[in-house]
């Protein structure tokens, strides 16, 4: 009886959970290539070579049962997009932490540490469980390096760009992961060719960043910048990502590698397509007249006077340094990259709280960025503006427009949505964290907690307190941390993706 | 003249009615009995049946027709007897429709017909001339909108252009008067070169009865001209002001009903920088239009909400057009709005009978789209000037679009010392901006220059340049 009963409720999933199954599996074939990388490194350096081929080779092996034991299909639903995404960025981490595991590192021994370590690289995060990456293998910390870079213009893109069997379906899994309010325009006819686009643009910003940074290192101008150092930055700057090779961070380096990170942070933090039609297409207007590239520029513009302002009242730095640390740490903030020039936690209660609340700011839609993103302020802006419209003019019919174009009220909605589920999921993972220090006897203050989960939610990285630029996660309980670890999955897939299988309709027929 | 007006509605038959005396008229369509009802009260000749075929338009005598009229409610029909026509005759064609966009394609001569004729926006000028404004025709739009070209019909001394067929009640003409002086008359009656033009704008060509006249210093515009002017999208507004004849121009108007009248009305207006408030029920259509208008405030309301009308203080507008679907509706809301304290009502017709309806009502002004409409088909047929402006770009005048040569001997030449011919550089776009030229101004080459000449000048001009 009961086996027909069960029969019969699969018979009705609305969901097509074993062309999922097969696509992550695909997905993670591929991704065990990317372990070669590291291996080359630990080759050069003589570091040992063999947890990166095991994890690579346990990587696609299992990709390859997952492949071969379910059947795929050429089109991917809206429905099976969801669960794709959501998926992909709870899997993939798993398989990038087996390093952290294999390579025996004492930091990173536990598994729900290294999860979140991994979870931290590929969501683009760079928050971090270690207290002396000074201390790890180079290979290693290369590796830790290049997840954030293989993250941040997101996994799902590039496998839209160069899955053969992805050339038809992957509307639905680009438009669910490269997630903003409104639709994704092409670049070009085909999705596919737009992912595939968006993935040199970002290829060759990168290469652009290494090179300047190795010219810093070589000319002399940073002694302490060198071809490794500068790839290895150059991976977590252009994906917003935050991690280091220094426990120092940026400190670590001269004034002119901070300039210069500045400005690739300010360049990834805007909407690749435009910067496509800027860089490649040379259209400068489609970015000038871009309603949320004015914002993203006046909100940087600002974040980095308040802080200004705040350093030289209170007498915390002046001239270029004063400059230099406040754009550095707003811009660096604001776009939820997470490096750092200096322990701003030593500042003053009204920098740090001006920091807290740039977190929620975010860069634009489109970028590799995280939090709530420019646009969707700029929406829910304009939602309010017409609210109170319309609380005087009852009858008045006021559509909300973005870059002259109308905006639908789905889509509006959806801003509304987001911004709701994101600010209580805050709440919630702050009291969450709160809790369970009480639990752990840990000494965390009520505004550590709200840094924590902002900086983990919005895919910052570092917090407040402990947590903060120099220092490290490790402190928190494993229950902690495997929250924080969720926080960020849920801030990388814009919560919606997720939110949606929470729901009983989603698997019903 | 031999004239085939095909469609014998309201406005085939008021185009017959006006033409029947003076020339030889054929009617064609569909419906047998209106047709015979049309043969006993006008002596013309009748062909039943679809004019979109070339049966019946040949039956219709089109071989030998040198005008022939395409007036039927549906645009396609229209388009395909005139496209046959063009093809079966020598003569001219007309076409009404009401689509503004076969508008934009015939202007860019991309619809090959004589002259085309909107109810709507005729409508719309119809209202903006009652109002106090009178609309500019606007030809063409060059580099991006930043060039416009347009013409004007300049006030005669006298007063008002009418609303010909339109009673007027006392207190539409005291609205409609203007006070005399302003900027008018710095403009208009003083030779060119003391008037105060407004800048970044020329006078193209003066149009008096049958003749062009080259604007010189020495010309004035006299009242009843027809001008073109070339100019930015600033100084097409000023020129609206000025031919306003100095009255305050008109502040917010309310437009009930947001249907194709009422959306062309209201984007007129706009156009002439007037507040445009709009009442539309259909919460669909309202949507639309609130998104197509981005510069007026759409309700979704109707006009016959006392709550409503009280809260929006609609009473406080200076005049409101009523351009709903249903005669009725329209008087209705129209007395409801001047109990409210609207000064000045204007409303569409449909049926000719509620002319004098409303005129009993006390409605200001009514405007009857299908009157209107073939009022300005029989000008057309009828005035030789109107048939010149509408062809601008046809037989007498033409407007280039030039990229200057590095070769060209006018390079470098101040337009102070430029030749004095029949042409004139209204506008050059040089880096994507518009520069409107003064005397001591010299053309650079790659610069676009944009040049309103006769046509018989152009391989003149095009070998200067």
């Amino acid at each position: 009886m009961a086996r027909i009963r069960r029969a019969g409720r699969l018979g009705t999933l609305g969901v097509d959970v074993g062309s999922v199954l097969n696509l992550v599996g695909a997905l993670l074939k591929y991704l065990g290539a990317t372990f070669l990388f590291p291996t080359a490194v630990a080759l050069g350096y003589g570091e040992p070579s063999w947890p990166y081929l095991a994890a690579g080779a346990i990587t696609a092996a299992t990709g390859l049962l997952l492949e071969r034991g379910t059947h795929g299909k050429e089109r991917v639903g809206v429905r099976e997009g969801f669960l794709v995404v959501a998926l992909t960025w709870l899997v993939v981490p798993a398989f990038g932490a087996l390093p952290y595991l294999f390579a025996d590192e004492p930091q990173l021994a536990g598994p729900v540490n290294a999860y979140f370590e991994a979870m931290s690289g590929f969501t683009a995060t760079g928050a971090t469980v270690l207290t002396d990456i000074e201390a790890l293998d180079r290979s290693l910390a290369m590796w830790r390096q290049f997840t954030q870079w293989l993250g941040g213009m997101g996994i799902v893109v590039l496998a839209v760009a160069i899955l053969p069997r992805l050339r038809v379906g992957g509307r639905q899994l680009f438009q669910a992961e490269l997630a903003g309010p409104t639709e994704v325009e092409r670049l070009s006819a085909t999705i596919r060719e737009t992912a595939r686009r968006l993935w040199i643009l970002y290829v060759g910003l990168t290469a652009v960043a290494i090179a300047v940074l190795a010219v810093i290192g070589w000319t002399g101008l940073d002694s302490a910048m060198n071809l490794y150092e500068a790839s290895a930055h150059a991976f977590s700057t252009l994906s917003i990502g935050g991690f280091s090779t220094q426990e120092e961070s940026l400190a670590a380096f001269g004034v002119a590698t901070q300039w210069a990170v500045l400005v690739f942070i300010v360049v990834a933090g805007v909407n690749f397509l435009r910067l496509y039609l800027l860089l490649v297409q040379g259209k400068g207007r489609a970015v000038a007249n871009d309603d949320e590239f004015r914002l993203y520029l006046a909100f940087l513009v600002a974040g980095g006077a308040l802080l200004l302002g705040e350093l030289l009242a209170g007498g915390l730095a002046d001239g270029e340094e004063a400059i230099r640390q406040a754009a550095f740490q707003s811009v660096s903030i604001m776009t939820t990259t997470g490096f750092v020039t200096t322990d701003y936690t030593t500042w003053s209660p009204l920098a740090e709280l001006t920091l807290l609340l740039l977190m929620f700011l975010g860069a634009s839609a489109g970028s590799t960025g995280g939090s709530i993103k420019v646009v969707r302020h700029l929406l829910m802006f304009r939602i309010i503006r017409r609210e109170l419209e319309q609380t005087v003019h009852r009858e008045a019919v006021v559509p909300v427009r973005l870059n002259r174009t109308v905006v639908e009220d789905r889509a509006l909605r959806g801003v509304v949505t987001f911004i709701v589920l994101y600010i209580g999921l805050f709440a919630f993972g702050a009291l969450g964290l709160v809790i369970d220090a009480k639990q752990a006897a840990l000494d965390l203050t009520s505004f550590e907690a709200l840094g924590a989960a902002a900086a983990c939610l919005g895919n910052v990285g570092p917090a407040f307190g402990f947590a903060g630029p120099f220092g490290s996660y490790a402190d928190f309980s494993d229950s902690s941390t495997g929250l924080l670890t969720v926080l960020m999955w849920l801030g990388r897939v814009e919560i919606i993706p997720v939110a949606v299988l929470l729901t009983r309709t989603y698997w019903r027929a | 003249m031999d004239i085939i007006v095909v469609g014998a509605g309201q406005v085939g038959m008021t185009i017959v009615e006006a033409l029947h005396d003076e020339h030889d008229v054929t009617v064609v369509d569909l419906d047998a009995a209106r047709l015979q009802a049309l043969s006993y009260r006008y002596d013309v000749r009748t062909v039943a049946g679809n004019g979109a075929t070339r049966r019946v338009l040949q039956e219709a005598g089109v071989g030998e027709a040198d005008l022939m009229i395409a007036c039927t409610s549906r645009d396609e029909i229209n388009l395909v007897a005139a496209m046959l026509a063009k093809k079966l005759s020598g003569g001219q064609t007309i076409v009404r429709t009401s689509n503004p966009e076969y508008i934009e394609a015939w202007q860019e001569r991309q619809i090959d017909v004589d002259f085309m004729v909107s109810s709507e926006l005729e409508t719309a000028h119809a209202v903006s001339r009652t109002i106090g404004v009178p609309a500019a025709k606007q030809t063409d739009v060059f580099a991006e909108g930043q060039v416009q070209i347009l013409e004007f019909d300049v006030p005669a001394e006298d007063g008002r252009e009418s609303v010909t067929g339109v009673p007027l009640t006392e207190a539409a003409e005291r609205a409609a008067r203007r006070s005399p002086g302003g900027r008018f008359a710095e403009v208009v009656g003083r030779p060119l070169r003391e008037a105060r033009i407004p800048p970044e704008s020329k006078v193209a060509s003066i149009i008096r009865g049958e003749r062009a006249i080259v604007p010189r210093g020495d010309q004035a515009i006299m009242p009843g001209d027809r001008v073109v002017v070339i100019g930015s999208p600033t100084a097409a507004k000023e020129w609206s002001r000025i031919m306003a004849r100095g009255e305050r121009p008109v502040d917010d108007i309310v437009v009930f009903g947001a249907g194709q009248t009422g959306l062309a009305i209201a984007r007129v207006l706009l156009t002439e920088g007037i507040r445009v408030r709009v009442v539309e029920p259909n919460p669909e259509r309202a949507r639309e239009v609130a998104e197509d208008l981005s510069e007026a405030r759409v309700y979704c309301a109707t006009g016959i909400d006392t709550d409503f009308l009280e809260r929006e203080r609609i009473g406080q507008a200076r005049a409101a057009v009523f351009a709903m679907r249903e005669d009725a509706k329209n008087l209705y809301a129209a007395t409801l709005a001047r109990v409210h304290g609207i000064g000045f009502t204007i409303a569409i017709v449909h049926e000719p009978v509620s002319v004098e309806v409303f005129e009993r009502a006390g409605i200001d002004v009514a405007v009857n789209p299908r009157s209107v409409t073939a009022e300005e088909i029989v000008r057309f047929a009828h005035d030789p000037r109107i048939r010149q402006l509408a062809m601008l770009e046809g037989d007498r005048f033409e407007i280039l679009d030039i990229t200057v040569r590095e070769e060209s001997k006018l390079v470098r030449t101040p337009f102070k010392d430029l030749p004095i011919t029949g042409s004139l550089i209204g506008a050059i776009v040089r880096d994507g901006t518009a520069i409107f030229p003064h005397g001591d101004d010299v053309l650079v080459p790659g610069d676009r220059a944009i040049i309103f000449t006769e046509s018989r000048r152009v391989p003149e001009v095009e070998k200067a340049l």
